[in-house]
């Protein structure tokens, strides 16, 4: 397939479709809720967080976008991360157990900064490892 | 993101905040600065190979989408946006989940609050295929899912979602289209002063309140056939003291009686329903009406008052956003819609209003004195400096 529109493969809660191709209609089949209404209180039921009709893909491999999701949504938890060490920052500035841009300020120690070098190494070792297994693997051969 | 600011506004935590933050940081960055970028590759690139090929521009916004669809910035535009609008939704489930319980005890309260707006449901009601088979915008669940007895949270799911997807540009109170519309038409026609006022399709009342705000004395009703935005509707309205009657009926099939109302309105409707039950709205609308009432529908603008870009970028979302309704209701011509509904097309009216929460109520009422051009690449469009199109007639 060339560019857009393309759907799903397939999950398992994916019920029913709707299409919309050149500007043409095509019907919509019914589909039963997933959760139907029950009388008893206890009986609540979960919402259904899944998208009836699956969702479009643009690149020619699919691939590519469910992996720019997967960025995105990482991206949503690196900012989700540092709105919550901002928050920390400001309740230590309001009781007084950290001067505001003390943060910025701050030097590591020569021994806390050998130490972070190090996991920093690690760090960075185990981001691009699958790269590396290519190259010991060629290397074996 | 934006903050609901009544009582029915979920407690959500710091995380959750911040992930709704960031939803609303990229779609503002999608819809406003890729959209920018979009607009510029096509003109210098897409547009110009189109004409190499072609030796001639592109006639409408199928050719222009057909040329751009194989560039990469359109890729990348078009799986963000999808993205961002799944993430939307994704991100007021955990919060609330958790606060379905309160919310119902919270809208249990507000039903006995005075001043008294009423609810109406119907047992056996038939939801049409158009809202019960599909997840329309890839909100999962529609306006209609119920997952409870006496359930609501289809109404919040779409109240704090918006207030995500919206990035401030459908005004504090989600009811900018309502307040800039109604401010619009109070100041354009002075002697109309409805006694009585219909809001078709009106979801969780938000902007059918506008209309209560705007004209006090009036009598304001809002039907819609999902029973979880209604009951929503209702609190939602008894919390802003607001007194407003919300009726689970289709507006295809209105148990309101012939000439009985001043002004029949819609927001965001038309486009989520086929054409044959837009027929079928317009002719109710019209028998609804008194005569010398006002029927007005904000809608997404007419294709063929666009530029060919323009129409390609509004009808992104039909093909790629769960709205296979989207695009056939903007190919219609709106004036002969009205006029198939029985309506003069001497009293056929459309107004491109500025949005009152960006530009402020003079602009606003500075519009009410002229008519402007709908050909805009603001019209319509949730983007900064949003103009609201609508369009109607009077009976």
């Amino acid at each position: 397939m060339s560019a857009a529109r393309r759907k799903s493969a397939g999950g398992t809660r994916r019920v029913a479709k709707s299409r919309a191709t050149k500007g043409r209609v095509t019907k919509t089949r019914a589909v039963k809720k997933s959760a139907a209404v029950k009388t008893e209180e206890s009986s609540r039921q979960a919402m259904r967080r899944t998208i009836r009709g699956g969702r479009s893909y643009f690149f020619d491999d699919p691939a590519i976008d469910k992996v720019l999701n997967m960025v995105v949504v990482l991206g949503s938890e690196v900012w989700t991360l540092r709105e919550r060490l901002a928050a920390m920052e400001a309740i230590q500035i309001k009781r007084r157990q950290l001067k505001s841009g003390e943060i910025d300020q701050f030097e590591f120690s020569a021994e806390d900064e050998a130490r972070l070098a190090s996991e920093r190494k690690e760090f960075i070792d185990s981001l691009f490892r699958i790269l590396q297994e290519q190259v010991a693997e060629s290397r074996r051969a | 993101m934006l903050e609901l600011k009544h009582e029915l506004k979920l407690n959500k935590k710091r995380d959750e905040k911040a992930r709704m933050n960031f939803v609303s940081g990229l779609r503002a960055h999608v819809l406003n600065d890729m959209a920018a970028g979009m607009r510029d590759i096509y003109s210098a690139d897409v547009e110009p190979e189109f004409r190499r090929r072609n030796r001639r521009a592109p006639k409408n916004g199928p050719e222009v989408h057909k040329a751009i669809k194989t560039n990469e910035y359109f890729k990348f535009y078009s799986s963000l946006r999808v993205t961002a609008q799944d993430m939307v939704w994704q991100s007021v489930f955990p919060p609330l989940e958790r606060s379905r319980p309160a919310l119902k005890q919270t809208a249990a309260r507000l039903a006995g609050k005075k001043p008294r707006g009423t609810l109406s449901l119907q047992k056996n009601f038939e939801v049409p295929r158009y809202v019960s088979a599909i997840d329309v915008h890839l909100m999962a669940g529609n306006y209609d899912g119920e997952y409870e007895t006496d359930d609501l949270a289809a109404g919040s799911l779409y109240d704090n979602g918006l207030a995500v997807f919206s990035f401030g540009l459908m005004g504090q109170n989600l009811d900018d289209i309502g307040q800039s519309i109604a401010g619009f038409i109070k100041r354009k026609f002075s002697d109309l002063r409805p006694k009585k006022i219909l809001d078709l399709g009106c979801t969780i009342g938000h902007n059918t309140g506008s209309w209560k705000d705007t004209y006090p004395e009036a009598e304001v009703h809002g039907i819609d056939v999902a029973a979880p935005c209604l009951r929503y509707a209702h609190a939602r309205a008894q919390a802003q003291n607001r007194e407003v009657h919300f009726h689970q009926m289709n507006a295809e099939s209105l148990d309101f009686p012939d000439n009985s109302f001043d002004v029949v309105f819609s927001s965001m409707f038309l486009h989520e329903v086929p054409k044959k039950g837009i027929e079928k709205i317009m002719k109710e609308a019209h028998r609804v009406l008194k005569p010398g009432g006002l029927m007005l529908h904000m809608e997404l603008p007419p294709n063929d008052q666009l530029s060919p870009y323009d129409a390609f970028y509004l009808d992104w979302d039909s093909a790629y956003n769960n709205e296979p309704f989207y695009k056939p209701f903007r190919d219609l011509n709106p004036q002969e819609v009205c006029k198939k509904a029985g309506f003069s097309t001497k009293k056929y009216v459309q107004f491109v209003i500025p949005s009152v929460g960006w530009y402020g109520a003079d602009v606003r009422d500075a519009a009410a004195d002229q008519q402007q051009s709908v050909d805009n690449d603001k019209t319509g469009r949730l983007t900064d400096g949003v103009l609201w199109y609508c369009f109607g007639a009077f009976k």
